[in-house]
């Protein structure tokens, strides 16, 4: 059985760019390009759509719908160093996370152990897959001091965290950007390269301005997936009825606490088919839109807190781009590939602390139209959310697990710790509470390579 | 100005304000890696927030950071301003678009476009869903490249037809239409071709070419259009000839 | 949807053609065209300048052959070569053409082309002038 399907070294934008093309043929999707979902409206326990903000006309609506679906990708920007794009903020782990629905296994964050320094451009696994060597600042394949049977091979968990000892032990290379390690696929030839990887090579050219057939790529592992998110079944149903997610904002646990490359794809193919049916039916069934009551208060109630009250701030002292860099420094020393109790510890207060700075945070932006700082805030509030599920999750996990890995607590435990992690969201720190893991055909064994 | 400094004149609209476009200079601390990209963001972050422009991936995957800079369309992601650097980088919203704020534009016009080329397989019969439709590596690389396009829209802000009759179709949608029509698997190439032939179809291109000269991804849109015009000349001359043929 | 009113409406400035070279090389493409019309005009008006008679018809010749009009000649003859090679660098693109698997590199059409046209116009040459 195939795990996967390929399209080139693209799979990802092409079935984005497929799915999009597509929807043009049905004229009764109606997409709301550039609007902002900043609230899920709840009406009597269950979902009734969202309330947005039109960026272009500078309005606040509220959209109501029998079934919502949310598909808005992982949380990657609460972490410095991540391959995400810019908008890949949380949002909708925080919009249900906030409507009552717990987050699942949020300590589960992957690190992708060859990103470029500087932008966190992604280097595909192809480049080892194909034969590229990892190297320290002596040129050793350091991947034989840590998985010998594997070594390039081996898992990205195991790979990032060889990375980050390799540096502590001062066998990294200096950069601008920081401490990085070689990626070596000079001794591939240019025409395999070429033939193979062509990705690789344009983008390393293109934005790290060298030439790999003839160079070293530097490399450094950067946050590149959650494992956790918004609690859902196979259907993509979550706690709350009429809410429903999918792909990595959903957390089904086919991922485990570990994901394999490409399984996020075929991921999206799966249960992007399954919720979308699921939804349908929900939709179906239900009788009547719901009422506008419950729609219009939600409106008021955002116009008030967004308008009125975020928007309202003068700006001083806290700035967002100043809180955001924070948040994502402490995130990366503190709940990132190593973890440990004292570090989690300080993390947890110190993003508590930042919940109660970040209502002092100011804008210069006083529009209404196309504030981009004003969405800047607001996925701020997002990820501060989320960040603050991840922490509080870890703290609690006390083992190591896939890509969970605490120094104080460096064997896994199944005794007491095969269970998912679900925070609930308090008006304090996250409620932390756990439910077994579903085990069917095959038996949790050691990780042995 | 410190010769570590650079210069980043950015045009500035903003829409509650009312008025006509005018320019703002940031100076911006200078390193040799940087693309446009980092000088906007570092002006967002640290001199002014009202600053505003599109940008996600950063890696010339998402296409939404397209300005002019000095300009010639481009995507500020991937534009170094080592390259561009000559005095003080120019930053403009993409030409050709109506402006929302600062260097956003107004894309829907793009996007009816792009729905107006049927985007996606036609079949009469679609078969069992459950089996796949096998292509061979040929037949993909039939239409590869027209399928890498990242929807930037920098092959509309160099077209100086578009600019000057916006309801012509456009260089991406053309070349999107192209991707379809050669898809073993569909078979909707002659709707395609009678949209196309049409007032504001491939007929209203004068072979500039700059399109492919800006597009990053080398879809050639350029080329894609004079093939459409070949393809729908050929399909009006077999519909005159020989009336009752099919249509493919 | 969006309140469309406030955008600012984009207007293309007059000298948009002199914003870089190719747009220049463009024009000039385009301009050429009409020019190389006109001078259509100017061997049809040979034809009339023949049936008004030899006297006629050498004094049109000794005109053409004038320093001003010859230089004119080597400006048009530029525009026409430019405007060919732009075509026979789209043929390849445009209508790609496939022996083997691979379609044929755009550039070797180009070439090919050059080369066709070189010959013809050789033995155009040769058939007029028996030899050059």
């Amino acid at each position: 059985m195939k795990r996967t399907v390929y399209a080139a070294d693209k799979v990802g934008f092409h079935i984005l760019h497929t799915l999009f093309q597509t929807s043009m043929k049905y004229d009764r999707i109606h997409r709301f390009d550039e609007y902002f979902v900043t609230s899920l409206i709840v009406d009597g326990g269950a979902c009734a759509g969202v309330v947005a903000m039109n960026l272009r006309g500078g309005t606040m609506v509220a959209i109501q719908g029998k079934a919502t679906i949310l598909a808005t990708g992982g949380c990657g920007r609460v972490y410095e160093f991540t391959t995400n794009g810019f908008i890949k903020t949380g949002d909708g782990m925080a919009l249900a996370y906030r409507a009552g629905v717990p987050l699942k296994d949020m300590e589960m964050v992957q690190f992708h152990p060859t990103c470029l320094p500087g932008t966190g451009i992604l280097i595909t696994e192809a480049a080892r897959g194909e034969g590229g060597y990892l190297v320290n600042k002596d040129g050793e394949r350091y991947m034989q001091r840590y998985l010998p049977s594997k070594m390039e091979l081996g898992p990205r968990d195991i790979l990032s965290r060889a990375m980050i000892q390799e540096m502590k032990a001062g066998r990294a290379f200096e950069g601008p950007y920081g401490l990085y390690m070689g990626l070596d696929l000079r001794h591939l030839g240019a025409k395999k390269i070429n033939e193979r990887i062509p990705m690789v090579r344009e983008l390393v050219e293109k934005y790290m301005g060298l030439d790999p057939i003839h160079e070293l790529i530097p490399v450094r592992p950067g946050q590149h997936y959650i494992m956790g998110g918004v609690s859902t079944n196979g259907k993509g149903e979550t706690t709350l009825p009429g809410l429903y997610a999918v792909g990595e904002t959903a957390c089904v646990s086919i991922n485990g606490a570990n994901r394999l490359g490409s399984n996020s794809l075929s991921e999206c193919l799966v249960f992007g088919a399954a919720c979308g049916l699921a939804a349908a039916g929900f939709a179906k069934k239900k009788a009547s839109y719901p009422r506008g009551a419950a729609a219009r208060e939600a409106l008021k109630k955002e116009e008030a807190r967004v308008f009125d009250g975020v928007l309202g701030r003068e700006r001083a002292k806290e700035t967002v781009a100043g809180l955001r860099v924070e948040m994502q420094q402490l995130m990366e020393r503190d709940v990132g590939i190593f973890r440990e109790e004292s570090a989690l510890a300080d993390a947890c207060g110190m993003l508590g602390k930042m919940r109660d700075r970040f209502a002092a945070v100011g804008l210069a932006d006083k529009d209404r139209v196309f504030n981009t700082e004003l969405t800047a805030v607001l996925e701020l509030d997002f990820m501060l959310d989320v960040a603050l599920a991840i922490a509080h999750s870890a703290r609690n996990r006390r083992e190591s697990r896939g890509a969970h890995s605490r120094t104080d607590f460096p064997q896994r435990d199944d005794a007491n710790y095969l269970k998912h992690t679900l925070a609930f969201r308090t008006d304090g720190p996250p409620r932390i509470d756990y439910v077994p893991v579903t085990v069917t055909k095959w038996q949790p064994v050691e990780r042995k390579y | 100005m410190a010769a570590s400094d650079v210069v980043f004149r950015v045009k500035r609209y903003r829409p509650e304000s009312g008025g006509r476009p005018t320019f703002q200079e940031y100076t911006i601390p200078y390193r040799s890696d940087m693309v446009v990209l980092d000088g906007l963001n570092y002006i967002k972050d640290h001199i002014d927030p009202t600053l505003t422009f599109r940008w996600s991936c950063r890696m010339g995957i998402c296409g939404s950071c397209g300005a002019d800079v000095n300009g010639q369309p481009r995507l500020t992601c991937g534009t170094y301003v080592r390259d561009v650097h000559k005095g003080a980088v120019t930053v403009e919203p993409l030409s050709n678009f109506p402006i929302l704020k600062d260097l956003v534009v107004d894309f829907d016009d793009f996007l009816r476009k792009l729905a107006s080329v049927t985007p996606y397989i036609v079949r009469k019969d679609w078969g069992d869903l459950t089996k796949e439709y096998v292509q061979y590596p040929e037949d993909v690389e039939a239409y590869r490249q027209q399928s890498l396009c990242i929807n930037c829209m920098l092959c509309y802000a160099a077209c100086p037809v578009f600019g000057s009759s916006p309801e012509f179709v456009g260089p991406a949608a053309s070349a999107l239409a192209l991707r379809y029509n050669r898809d073993t698997r569909d078979e909707g190439a002659d709707a395609r071709l009678a949209r196309l032939n049409t007032r504001t179809g491939v007929w209203e291109c004068t072979f500039v070419g700059e399109c492919s000269v800006v597009c990053p991804k080398d879809v050639d849109p350029a080329a894609a259009i004079q093939t459409l015009k070949f393809l729908a000349t050929m399909r009006h001359m077999r519909r005159l000839l020989m009336p009752g043929s099919s249509s493919r | 949807m969006p309140m469309t009113s406030r955008e600012y409406a984009w207007k293309r400035r007059p000298g948009w053609w002199l914003r870089n070279r190719r747009y220049l090389m463009f024009q000039l493409r385009e301009a050429g065209g009409v020019i190389c019309a006109l001078y259509g005009l100017v061997l049809l008006n040979m034809l009339v300048q023949l049936r008004a008679g030899e006297s006629a018809y050498t004094a049109f010749l000794d005109l053409l052959r004038t320093p001003p009009v010859l230089y004119l000649n080597v400006v048009l003859f530029a525009l026409v070569v430019w405007h060919a090679l732009t075509w026979f660098m789209l043929i390849g693109k445009a209508q790609p053409i496939q022996f083997t698997r691979q379609p044929l590199p755009w550039k070797v059409v180009f070439g090919i082309n050059v080369l066709l046209w070189l010959g013809v116009s050789g033995a155009v040459v040769y058939l007029i002038f028996g030899g050059i």
